[in-house]
């Protein structure tokens, strides 16, 4: 096998493509079924949470396993939307994730324009205590937090849910780097125009920038979607709770066996994030690749 | 002359102070954000480890460095703390080397490609919690798929999540899940950035597909291997949102981890002091990690 993968490699060199076409995809066979297999394996869990919530109680418990549903049924989806309030949840999800981009989108690209084009007194000192925040994470700052958010009376509320994200130390680094790569001569050409710092940063450098934005925003919007440990601590009220909070407080009840409208509603709670990433995931994975590697 | 060239320096005096001022303007919001709400809470951190807090008598007690004393005599704490390296250790290297073989294979053209990598791609978009709730059905001893199939296979049938010597297997074999697209799709990345020539040179030379992988791949992929392990062992040690979800920390603590083991300090018993001396245990790590990589990068500056 080596051999002949070796042959088969070294032949667009002698411009044998067409028997390496030939060749191309009896080579190829093992990494179908590795590649395949592997992704059998990543998908099952998804298959098998949409499965139960869709079959009837008899199959979910059924031994052997029933693949495929005897019968599709909304039963499971009926129960779980009536014991939770999910689109209370939706809402609130959506607001956090979109305030909390939303803002560190904002001062993420001022701070970011003002880290990448001037040059002022403590900028690296600033700068360096910025990215220093990401060393510290909520995770570790969470009872602090928690005590002085209670202590302004934060707790339990929206700006104490958004409180640690309102700005992104990961955002200003990204957007500096982006803005550090825009050529000087456009800013200062539009500077001679006469147009004030804001203008050129909404009119010419963000156009310029847009990539990174929205592979900054969308991997922010993710974050916070997906955020559990800071909502959970500092939310108290059902009516404030996050779908994440929301699926993990709707599980425990579930200690029994009633796993169909468990299921339902972990469809419900990553149903539409798995949607758009079905409709969007080239620019989620290159998005992801791009802030990856700096 | 001279009163020129004092008017022209005012001038540019006046200038460079109205650009400071519009820097500090610009950067103000996320100074202002970051001292409020990152900064002052780390410092308070490092405060309240010294002290015993009672939040809602409003009052501190100064206990010296008693709740690290009292910490490192702590059998729960100290179980944490090795359940999370062991988790750090054993998730971190599996998931990177599993990527980068899947990376490599998909460095290869072949139909459906795309569609493959996000299939591999999809638990990283998927809520922590959400996923963790669907895998607690799958290692379900009595009716969970994993020991169904089991069954099936004639294979003995698995505790999982019940058994103090499976569940924190169970919680890795999660997160390894969880986290294999996204190192996949950095090293893909990093891949793509490999010149073509190197491996054409290299096949003229005779290099099989082993060597070229071995002496080409590896050694290039270096510092995107680095970037990876010090990235997901940081990562690692917050490990939380999965374990909470999956077994709450049992059975017996065989799963509690230190972000959990602080969150029930804090959030449970209400033990605010105890808790800040953990998490600043949990920042040393992150520290530590972070030195590391510090020393790692400037190797790799040196090497090019």
């Amino acid at each position: 096998m080596p051999r002949s993968a070796e042959a088969a490699a070294a032949l667009p060199a002698r411009g044998g493509a067409r028997v390496q076409a030939a060749l191309g995809s009896a080579r190829r066979l093992p990494l179908y079924v590795v590649v395949g297999l592997g992704a059998v394996l990543m998908i099952l869990p998804f298959y098998w949470m949409i499965v139960t919530a869709i079959s009837p109680a008899p199959d979910i418990i059924a031994f052997p396993p029933k693949w495929i549903p005897s019968r599709i049924t909304l039963e499971h989806f009926q129960e779980a939307w009536a014991k939770a309030p999910w689109l209370t949840y939706y809402k609130n999800s959506l607001v956090v994730a979109t305030v909390s981009v939303g803002l560190s989108m904002l001062f993420g690209l001022f701070a970011g324009y003002a880290f990448a084009v001037y040059e002022f007194p403590l900028q690296n000192v600033l700068f360096l205590v910025i990215l220093g925040t990401l060393m510290v994470p909520v995770q570790v700052t969470s009872v602090a937090l928690y005590v002085f958010l209670s202590r302004i009376g934060w707790v339990d509320t929206y700006p104490g849910i958004l409180a640690p994200n309102f700005a992104s130390a990961f955002g200003v680094y990204m957007i500096r780097q982006a803005i550090k790569a825009v050529p000087m001569d456009l800013i200062d050409a539009a500077r001679i125009d006469g147009a004030g710092e804001a203008r050129i940063v909404a009119t010419v450098v963000l156009p310029l920038i847009k990539p990174t934005i929205a592979a900054v925003a969308m991997l922010l919007f993710l974050s916070s979607w997906n955020d559990f440990l800071w909502p959970v601590i500092v939310i108290n009220s059902e009516s404030l709770r996050t779908l994440p909070v929301g699926i993990a407080l709707f599980k425990d009840p579930y200690g029994f066996i009633n796993y169909g409208p468990l299921m339902a509603g972990t469809v419900i709670t990553v149903g539409p994030m798995l949607v758009a990433y079905a409709f969007s995931q080239r620019f989620m994975i290159r998005g992801i690749a791009l802030t990856g590697l700096r | 002359m001279a009163s020129m060239r004092h008017s022209a320096r005012a001038v540019l005096g006046r200038a460079h102070r109205r650009h400071y001022l519009q820097a500090y303007l610009f950067i103000s919001p996320v100074i202002v954000l970051f001292t409020l709400f990152r900064i002052w809470p780390s410092l308070q951190t490092l405060y309240f480890s010294f002290f015993k807090v009672e939040l809602l008598k409003g009052r501190l007690t100064y206990v010296g460095l008693q709740n690290f004393i009292d910490l490192a005599q702590d059998e729960i704490f100290r179980r944490a703390i090795a359940n999370t390296l062991i988790y750090a250790l054993t998730i971190v290297p599996v998931s990177a080397f599993l990527a980068m073989i899947l990376a490599v294979l998909f460095s290869e053209h072949f139909r459906l490609r795309e569609l493959f990598k996000a299939v591999y791609f999809a638990p990283m978009v998927t809520s922590t919690v959400a996923a963790a709730v669907v895998w607690w059905w799958l290692y379900n001893p009595q009716f969970g798929l994993f020991n169904s199939v089991l069954r099936l296979l004639h294979l003995p049938e698995q505790p999982w999540l019940l058994s103090s010597r499976m569940a924190l297997p169970s919680v890795i074999i999660f997160s390894i899940w969880k986290t294999l697209g996204y190192n996949m799709v950095i090293y893909i990345a990093a891949l793509q950035a490999i010149p073509t020539m190197f491996y054409e040179a290299a096949t003229i030379d005779g290099a099989g597909p082993f060597q070229r992988f071995v002496r080409i791949t590896l050694p290039l992929l270096a510092p995107t291997t680095t970037f990876i392990l010090i990235y997901n062992t940081i990562f690692a040690f917050q490990v939380f949102d999965q374990v909470l979800v999956l077994t709450g920390g049992g059975p017996a603590f065989s799963t509690n981890v230190v972000v959990l083991e602080l969150y029930t300090q804090a959030f449970q018993r209400y033990r605010f002091g105890y808790a800040s001396a953990e998490a600043m245990v949990l920042f040393l790590f992150i520290l530590g990690v972070t030195v590391v990589q510090y020393f790692y990068s400037r190797r790799y500056e040196v090497a090019y």
